[in-house]
């Protein structure tokens, strides 16, 4: 027998030929293949701008600091207006789900001074107060794509009752399994394959990986196995198309909307977080305190963490670096029970976050696109790790230089950590 | 051969009785029309035959076998044409044709599909037009052309001829009439005495669910339609 006439094949391409004579069918996936390809270029577009903002950041900053390094006559002004560009560079996959990136910083231009109120320095100007980020392709899978699989399929046999087709199809219908069930998958193949081929063909463009693309296709797979089978069993309901339409937009506004949003309402109250701003006022107040209070006191404090340096010798009547980086680095010590809870607190709100998506799944496909693409909070609270672990990759390198006095050389500048931003 | 039988059945319908223990049969090679006022319970005994609705009692049976034990067995051997049946309107009569055939299993050539067409008279220009620009008469031809050509033993015609013209309504008894010499069984709901009367071996008058009365044809004289006419009203 010819292998494009089994029966099993036949029946499929019955209803192939009968869902493309459907022009709502057309009409769907046209939106959708335009949606898809316009959240993907949002994407693309803010991807670029990134990485165009990164490069430009790192040269302009590299110029200014060529220009400035002829001032530069000793260690402690050298670390003081030595200006370094941090940055997360976006992943191949970002262009998918932004994710944090919106709303949490990823770029410093960082110095020697006191730390933490440099990294939080952008929150105070830019609270995050979206709950829905841009339009990107994650927004889309999880959040707009189902409603469109709800207004292909709610009415799939309602609407071939009030025709009065429906006694005459089921008692027609050799196999039942090869009518509503079949129906189902071909109408949602459809508009899956038109939501997918543009994120894979903009995947093949930024070099993504075949591994995350797979990974990304499968868990729109899963999420939209999940809708079509609620549509599925929700459309079998003996009801009026209008209550079945109901029922599916109510659960998609509980899972999508009330549950993500109210979520994150009792997140925030169960798990409190010290602002960012808070951060940054309260080290500026301890920096400034510490040029009215005796100089050792600082330098006490300073030790006591870091009794390398205890030896060190004032050296007058020079401006004594030192002891301003010391009363630096206890401005970061100050802080460090607020930026550790600051810390926590995120990661904690964001583990409570992860644990409600289970059962909120347009949170938990949008989540996990952000983990493949590294936006999620998680990537974001390690670049700030990174950030942290660099500075003090910079204190190590200057202050042996600072606290034993040795000479300022400039050749020796070229051996300045470099961070590395991925 | 008893095709289709009715045995005391009930059925209820949004917690009502819609049938109310009527027993009759049909058998095949013969025509049998139910007579009845609106929601009387015409329809309602076409879908318990297709297993659509389940007997609260008794029982109904197609070609022996109990529908409720093997509905897929039963819906194999019946063609049903619903009331006002409505094909799909984007589609042609043809594409149309082809699709409800498939569903169904059943191969036909082009020329069986031509052949169904010409025999329920429907203008060949309209063949390729679609249903949404059909008249409500032709689209009734072509879900009687569908009827044809499922080719089953048994035909369940819900109103068949609503909607059809006074020639057409002839054409329709003599095809019915052509297919039961062939030996078809055929159960035909209708609101139309006469044509009943002349077309039919019996006729079944319903009421409130219940069988009021049943009138054969003889083979020297066909049912007299002011019999029927007069049993019809008096049991309004
Ligand atoms: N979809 C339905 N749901 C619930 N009850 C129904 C439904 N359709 C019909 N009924 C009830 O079943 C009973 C019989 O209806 P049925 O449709 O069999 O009548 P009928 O004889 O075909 O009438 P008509 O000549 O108007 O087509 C009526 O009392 C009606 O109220
Ligand atoms: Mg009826």
């Amino acid at each position: 027998m010819n292998p494009l006439e089994t029966p099993f094949i036949k029946t499929i391409r019955r209803e192939i030929a009968f869902t493309a004579r459907d022009h709502t069918v057309w009409f769907w996936m046209i939106i959708v293949t335009c949606l898809s390809v316009l959240s993907v270029a949002f994407g693309q577009a803010e991807i670029k701008h990134q990485h165009v903002q990164i490069q430009s950041l790192v040269q302009a900053n590299e110029a200014s600091n060529t220009l400035e390094s002829s001032k530069w006559n000793d260690w402690g002004s050298a670390a003081f207006y030595h200006y370094h560009m941090t940055y997360d560079a976006p992943s191949d996959f970002a262009f998918a789900a932004l994710g944090q990136r919106d709303n949490q910083p990823w770029k410093h231009r960082i110095r020697m001074l006191a730390l933490e109120g440099q990294i939080y320095e952008r929150d105070v100007s830019n609270p995050s107060i979206t709950i829905i980020g841009r339009f990107d392709f994650s927004f889309l899978a999880a959040f707009v794509f189902p409603l469109i699989l709800i207004m292909l399929l709610y009415d799939l046999r309602a609407s071939e009752i009030k025709a009065g087709r429906y006694h005459l199809l089921v008692s027609s219908v050799s196999h039942i399994a090869s009518l509503w069930p079949l129906r189902t998958i071909l109408r949602t193949t459809a508009v899956l394959l038109c939501l997918l081929v543009p994120m894979i063909f903009a995947g093949a463009i930024n070099g993504t990986s075949l591994s995350t693309l797979l990974q990304a296709s499968i868990m729109v797979l899963l999420f939209t196995l999940f809708w079509s089978v609620v549509c599925y069993i929700v459309s079998a309901w003996r009801q009026s198309s209008a209550i079945i339409l109901t029922t599916l937009v109510g659960l998609w506004v509980v899972t999508a909307v009330v549950l993500p949003a109210g979520a994150k309402v009792a997140i925030d109250k169960a798990v409190p977080l010290p602002s960012g701003a808070d951060i940054l006022l309260h080290q500026r107040e301890t920096v400034n305190d510490a040029w009215d209070i005796p100089k050792e006191i600082t330098m006490n404090n300073f030790l006591q963490r870091h009794p390398k340096w205890a030896n060190y010798q004032p050296k007058p009547p020079s401006f004594d670096w030192p002891w301003y980086y010391a009363f630096q680095q206890v401005g970061d010590q100050a802080t460090e029970n607020l930026s550790t809870a600051y810390r926590n607190g995120r990661l904690q709100r964001d583990r409570i976050a992860g644990w409600v998506s289970l059962i909120a799944p347009s949170s938990l496909l949008e989540r996990s696109l952000q983990s493949l693409a590294n936006t999620g909070t998680a990537a974001s609270i390690d670049y700030e790790d990174r950030v942290r672990i660099y500075h003090s990759k910079l204190r190590e390198f200057y202050y042996p230089k600072l606290f034993r006095h040795e000479p300022y050389d400039k050749t020796h500048l070229n051996k300045v950590p470099r961070f590395n931003g991925r | 051969m008893m095709m289709l039988q009715a045995d005391s059945l009930h059925i209820k319908r949004a917690n009502r009785a819609a049938l109310n223990g009527i027993n009759f049969h049909v058998n095949s090679g013969e025509i049998y029309a139910l007579l009845g006022g609106n929601g009387a319970g015409k329809s309602t005994t076409l879908l318990s035959f297709l297993g659509f609705l389940k007997p609260s009692q008794g029982q109904v049976r197609v070609k022996g076998i109990e529908v409720k034990s093997n509905i897929a067995a039963a819906r194999k051997v019946m063609t049903y044409l619903p009331e006002s049946a409505s094909l799909y309107d984007h589609m042609n009569a043809y594409e149309n044709l082809k699709y409800f055939l498939q569903l169904a299993k059943r191969h036909v050539t082009e020329s069986d599909i031509q052949h169904a067409l010409n025999r329920v008279s429907l203008n060949q220009d309209s063949w390729k037009i679609k249903l949404r620009d059909y008249s409500k008469g032709m689209r009734q031809k072509v879900a009687i052309a569908l009827s044809i050509l499922r080719d089953t033993d048994i035909l369940l015609l819900d109103e068949p001829t609503s909607g059809l013209d006074p020639a057409a309504i002839d054409e329709f008894h003599a095809l019915i009439r052509d297919l039961a010499n062939n030996g078809k069984a055929i159960l035909m709901v209708t609101h139309d005495v006469y044509g009943a009367c002349q077309v039919a071996e019996r006729i079944g008058l319903l009421r409130d669910g219940q069988l009021v009365g049943e009138f054969s044809s003889h083979s020297d004289a066909p049912i007299d339609p002011q019999i029927v006419h007069s049993a019809f009203l008096r049991n309004k």
